[in-house]
């Protein structure tokens, strides 16, 4: 089976994000770059496949060349290859989907598994649209998935309880966080991921329209957490979650 | 020209065996410190990451990654980070699989290498120290005499790690006890040979979940083949070299986590108003610690560049060791000291590593992963 793997590069979820004081973005010195943790879930999925029943890893990213070290780490869990779309200027989700369509078209994938959304913008867009633009199917928040022959089974985790779709391939998969714990890259994968093919195309190659249709206008941090304070009873804390806190 | 600047792949196993440390090793540090016992999952665990079958050739089943003592002191440096004892026990593997990779005969390497190429841990490990006041490198009071085409091996070793488990250990013992280090040579024996009896698990201070014993050889009969290397010499100089830089680089590890976990505390702790950090007595403090640790790292990388230019790294090696053996204790005892009360409960890991360090200072055997 060959399988397609989206990856984004986001900052270590353990980082401290500061907002810039003009709210344009965040500021990126000294933030660690990881591999979007859903997607790294695509990825151990992906390789879990391949050992099961064979076939080939592909990732796909659409970034600056600084986004190599992702894809490298992804080659050193295992992956076969990747390609890096060569864009300097930041993409909105649609421009994003549209590349990875052009990129799905060529590679013809049997499977394309990507996390639900990446933890910097929360977007929750890209699986989607690729599903649409390609005219497959598309199952979202997996966590659970399995195949027979050319038919795939996902477990997705919706509001309040489990569902079970069945489609045939090719298909869309997101992934949630249960799905699987992904390994680490071991020394020799490491050693290994720097002979694996790392091809790059420059975005606008492509023939995709990349015009924003989405701005980001402004970034605010959350608000910071005020100190608590101590009430001397249980009938003020009754009074006080009721009539402030309105909680109860 | 000097360069200190780590490779792509070096900087990609710094930060994966880092995040490891971080995620998996370090949670199971106080548990383990508390029951004595390294968690044989996580054992599993680390071992698949590969650090022992890297270096194996392919030919044997393993990575076939060229050998290096910089990438491995960075290795060291985070698994240390973890935590030292998970740290030691993982690694004790190297202590027996590394001196056959590097100066083992044909037969030894194909027969003894492909144990290591294993999906699961291989237990096994180096017996050096010795229960002497004047235990010297040099002059080993174990005693490898010649007996026809065998090897008659008598002495007496002591915090020998892993040796309640392992499958396969190497003797360190003296064929000449006039030549230095010369004369020493090692000798592969099994746990089970007749004539080796091994102790009770030690009691030690430090690195309480890492099992360490005695063990003693009384009239043990090995084969001429068994020794290291075969008919040809061996170079012990650059064994221990190699085991101080592994060792050095582990205690670099252990005072960064010290310092880290001191220089955090030190920045959220309030007093007088102010976070302790912004107090001269503290910063001063914080400031001499992260110094040591660079300084540390830096002798540690000398040595283990000689290493990988296969230069001779005794000088350095030894340098770095002692160093690293004093700073590592010194940071130790100031990230407690900057706790204050906080550092002697066992609620926080610091007091932990204070007895951690005192142990990689005291110890040259321990220390010769």
């Amino acid at each position: 089976m060959k399988i397609l793997v989206p990856v984004k590069r986001v900052p270590d979820p353990a980082t401290t994000i500061r907002v810039l004081p003009d709210g344009s973005g965040i500021a990126t010195d000294n933030v660690k770059w990881v591999i979007n943790p859903f997607d790294e879930i695509a990825i151990e999925e992906a390789l879990r496949i391949k050992e099961k029943q064979g076939g080939e890893v592909v990732l796909v990213a659409v970034g600056q060349q600084t986004w190599q070290e992702q894809l490298r780490t992804g080659l050193a869990m295992g992956a076969d290859r990747a390609i890096l779309v060569r864009s300097e200027a930041a993409l909105d989700t649609l421009a994003i989907a549209r590349l990875l369509a052009k990129i799905a078209e060529e590679q013809k994938p049997d499977i394309i598994i990507l996390g639900k959304q990446a933890i910097d913008d929360d977007s929750n867009q890209v699986g989607q649209m690729l599903a649409e633009m390609l005219g497959w199917p598309q199952a979202t928040f997996a966590s659970k998935v399995e195949f027979q022959d050319r038919k795939c089974t996902v477990v997705r985790e919706v509001d309040g309880g489990l569902e079970t779709v069945a489609f045939d391939l090719p298909a869309i998969v997101t992934t949630d966080l249960r799905l699987n714990e992904p390994r680490y890259a071991s020394l020799p994968g490491i050693m290994k991921a720097r002979k694996k093919e790392l091809k790059e195309i420059p975005a606008d190659s492509l023939g995709v329209d990349l015009t924003p249709k989405l701005k980001i206008k402004k970034l605010d941090p959350p608000p910071k957490r005020q100190a608590g304070r101590k009430v001397a009873s249980v009938e003020e804390l009754v009074q006080v979650l009721h009539n402030e806190a309105k909680v109860i | 020209m000097v360069d200190f600047e780590l490779t792509e792949e070096q900087r990609m196993i710094r930060e994966t065996v880092e995040g490891f440390a971080r995620e998996e090793i370090r949670p199971a540090a106080r548990p383990a410190d508390e029951s004595g016992v390294v968690p044989a999952q996580l054992v599993e665990k680390i071992w698949q990451l590969g650090l022992v079958t890297s270096a194996i050739p392919e030919q044997f089943g393993g990575g076939g990654d060229e050998r290096s003592a910089l990438t491995g002191a960075v290795v060291a440096e985070e698994l240390g980070y973890g935590d030292a004892s998970i740290a030691v026990h993982a690694l004790a593997p190297r202590l027996f699989a590394y001196p056959i990779l590097e100066m083992g005969s044909d037969a030894q390497r194909s027969l003894y290498l492909k144990q290591f190429a294993s999906e699961r841990f291989v237990p096994a490990t180096a017996a050096l120290m010795e229960p002497r006041f004047d235990f010297d490198l040099t002059e080993l009071s174990t005693r490898a005499r010649r007996d026809g085409s065998a090897y008659i091996l008598n002495g007496s070793k002591c915090f020998v790690p892993l040796a309640d488990s392992a499958k396969s250990l190497l003797v360190y013992a003296a064929t000449d006890s006039s030549a230095g280090f010369k004369g020493v040579d090692a000798f592969i024996v099994s746990p089970d040979a007749s004539g080796v009896s091994i102790g009770e698990r030690e009691k030690n201070m430090g690195f309480k979940p890492l099992c360490t014993c005695a063990v003693t050889l009384n009239d043990v009969r090995v084969d001429r083949a068994a020794r290291l290397g075969g008919d040809g010499e061996i170079n012990f100089s650059r064994l221990m070299s190699e085991a101080r830089v592994a060792i050095s680089a582990l205690g670099v590890g252990m005072a960064r986590a010290a310092f880290e976990y001191a220089r955090d505390y030190a920045r959220e702790r309030r007093a007088f108003g102010v976070p302790i950090a912004t107090k001269q007595a503290v910063a001063f403090m914080l400031a001499d610690m992260a110094i040591e640790i660079d300084a540390a790292r830096l002798l540690v990388w000398e040595a283990a560049w000689r290493l990988d230019r296969g230069e001779d790294s005794l000088k350095e090696s030894y340098l770095a060791k002692n160093y690293v053996a004093a700073s590592v204790l010194k940071v130790a005892d100031n990230a407690v000291q900057v706790l204050g009360g906080h550092g002697y409960i066992r609620e926080h890991p610091v007091e932990m590593w204070l007895r951690n360090a005192r142990g990689l200072a005291a110890l040259d055997g321990i220390a010769t992963v």
